[in-house]
């Protein structure tokens, strides 16, 4: 018993050494030959976000983001190691460079832009208006006297309630959830909601869901895939690699098999 | 402890007071409405033919072993498939009446039950007809014994309104949830609704039992 608590002391001690030691190295920024001579690329993922990174009925990671990462790992000739981060650990785990690269619907903004360094867009989302399709809905006048549904707090929400404000006559429905507002555009309880520009394929798996479309967008988010601040050599060979993926149409094929429709025009910078 | 800021929440009192007032409409509609179903459901649960009690019976097994939440969805989204289509605050009243009617009819038919049987065959004997039986002889000393669980009822009632927010419709706890994802004062607006739901609260209780005062001044 008496020697049992040096042992766990210095079991301590030699954790915090080790700690002290492995961190620095793991933090320097990995150049693209640093990727390949180790022989892995680790990329950090989201199993939450679907259609961009979910769990499949083998529990693996597939998505959009999943598949852009594979075929990062392909053009650089390694396999890909995948860490799950949530939301709000995706920068920090850039900054400790437990990753070299973020990809998990990482919007590009000027915020997150002063801790990490953001590759052209990828891909792109739109918040959008959906409703059936006889109506004919082109602008938000043309919401006056209709009911409009969003999930309460989102992006959506804020456009459109400010457009309500502007406009009486626009009915707001704020619902806790997305499957609420769904059900509700489902049951015909409201004319029109806004939501990701993905919805349709979520309407379109319930119960007369093909009666609807995308009426106008309201923003359009761009994801990027963020790299450690200053990495500009992975940076680079990202971008380059992305030129080749949008101009073979890798990346469209990957849209219309995990979205279901086009990518919006992605700017580059 | 995080710095309390009241100021913004206080910005938008103006949107609290029409909480309140959805709240209190939301709770009296659904409250009257679920009593009317409780004291018709009861006389005819315990005094109509089989056809009509065993219906009612089944009526209150289904509401009263399925959440509020669950017959909210129904009554908004399912109702419209077969083309009933209720506004938002209509099918919250709708629900809330339709639930608060079967805890009623159980709470009821607990009061009528609890009459002696003696009581009834006196009033026969002493040739009051029916219809002055069931009203004066039963009805009345039945809910004299249990307005105390009925009014307890009608509370419980008045808190349930706040998930209505769930099929949209605006009330005290659907605004404060609109305003926490404006200011992101979460804190500062949950501490202002649960003292304004304490106060409607309290103000209820005195309301039931100065009305309970007021209808049942004789001894029975």
């Amino acid at each position: 018993m008496r020697y049992q608590l040096p042992y766990a002391m210095l079991a301590s001690v030699a954790a915090l050494i080790f700690a002290l030691v492995a961190l620095p190295t793991v933090t320097m920024a990995q150049s693209v030959n640093d990727i390949i001579s180790r022989g892995k690329l680790i990329v950090a993922i989201d199993t939450t976000t679907p259609p961009y990174g979910f769990l499949d009925e083998k529990l693996e990671p597939t998505g959009f983001d999943i598949d852009v990462a594979k075929k990062m790992g392909e053009a650089l000739g390694v396999p890909v190691e995948f860490v799950t981060v949530t939301s709000p650990g995706r920068i920090p785990s850039l900054m400790t460079g437990q990753v070299d690269a973020v990809i998990s619907i990482f919007s590009i903004t000027p915020q997150r832009a002063i801790q990490v360094d953001y590759s052209n867009p990828y891909a792109g989302q739109s918040a959008v208006v959906i409703a059936p399709t006889g109506t004919q809905i082109a602008s938000h006048e043309d919401l006056v006297g209709k009911k409009v549904g969003v999930t309460r707090g989102t992006a959506e929400d804020g456009i459109l309630t400010a457009a309500s404000e502007k406009l009486p006559g626009i009915e707001m429905l704020r619902f806790d959830d997305y499957s609420s507002l769904l059900q509700a555009m489902v049951s015909g309880q409201i004319d029109a909601m806004g939501g990701g520009d993905y919805g349709e394929i979520y309407l379109k798996k319930a119960q007369g869901g093909d009666a609807f479309e995308q009426k106008y967008p309201l923003k359009t988010y761009y994801f990027g895939i963020g790299v450690a601040k200053d990495n500009h050599n992975l940076r680079q060979w990202i971008n380059t690699w992305l030129l080749g993926m949008k101009s073979d149409g890798s990346l469209e094929d990957l849209s219309m098999q995990y979205r279901g429709q086009p990518l919006p025009a992605l700017p580059v910078f | 402890m995080q710095n309390l800021q009241f100021g913004p929440v206080f910005a938008h009192s103006d949107a609290f007071i029409d909480g309140v007032i959805s709240t209190l409409v939301l709770a009296a509609l659904s409250i009257f409405f679920g009593t009317m179903i409780g004291l018709l459901g009861a006389i005819g649960r315990s005094y109509g033919p089989r056809i009509l009690s065993a219906p009612i019976g089944a009526y209150v097994e289904i509401i009263r072993n399925t959440p509020l939440l669950i017959q909210l969805y129904f009554v908004f989204f399912t109702l419209p498939l077969v083309g009933i289509k209720l506004s938002s605050n209509w099918a919250a009243i709708v629900a809330l009446s339709i639930h608060l009617g079967a805890y009623a009819i159980e709470i009821i038919r607990a009061g009528i039950d609890s009459i002696p049987q003696g009581q009834i065959e006196a009033a026969k004997s002493l040739g009051l007809r029916p219809y002055r039986i069931v009203r004066h002889v039963i009805v009345v000393p039945a809910l004299k014994a249990v307005y105390p669980s009925l009014t307890a009822q009608f509370i419980l009632q008045i808190m349930g309104t706040s998930i209505v927010g769930a099929i949209a419709a605006e009330e005290l706890t659907a605004i404060a949830n609109n305003l926490v994802m404006q200011t992101f004062r979460s804190f500062e607006i949950y501490i202002v609704i649960a003292m304004i739901y304490f106060v409607i609260v309290q103000s209820a209780s005195l309301l039931f039992a100065g009305i309970g005062r007021l209808l049942f001044q004789w001894k029975a």
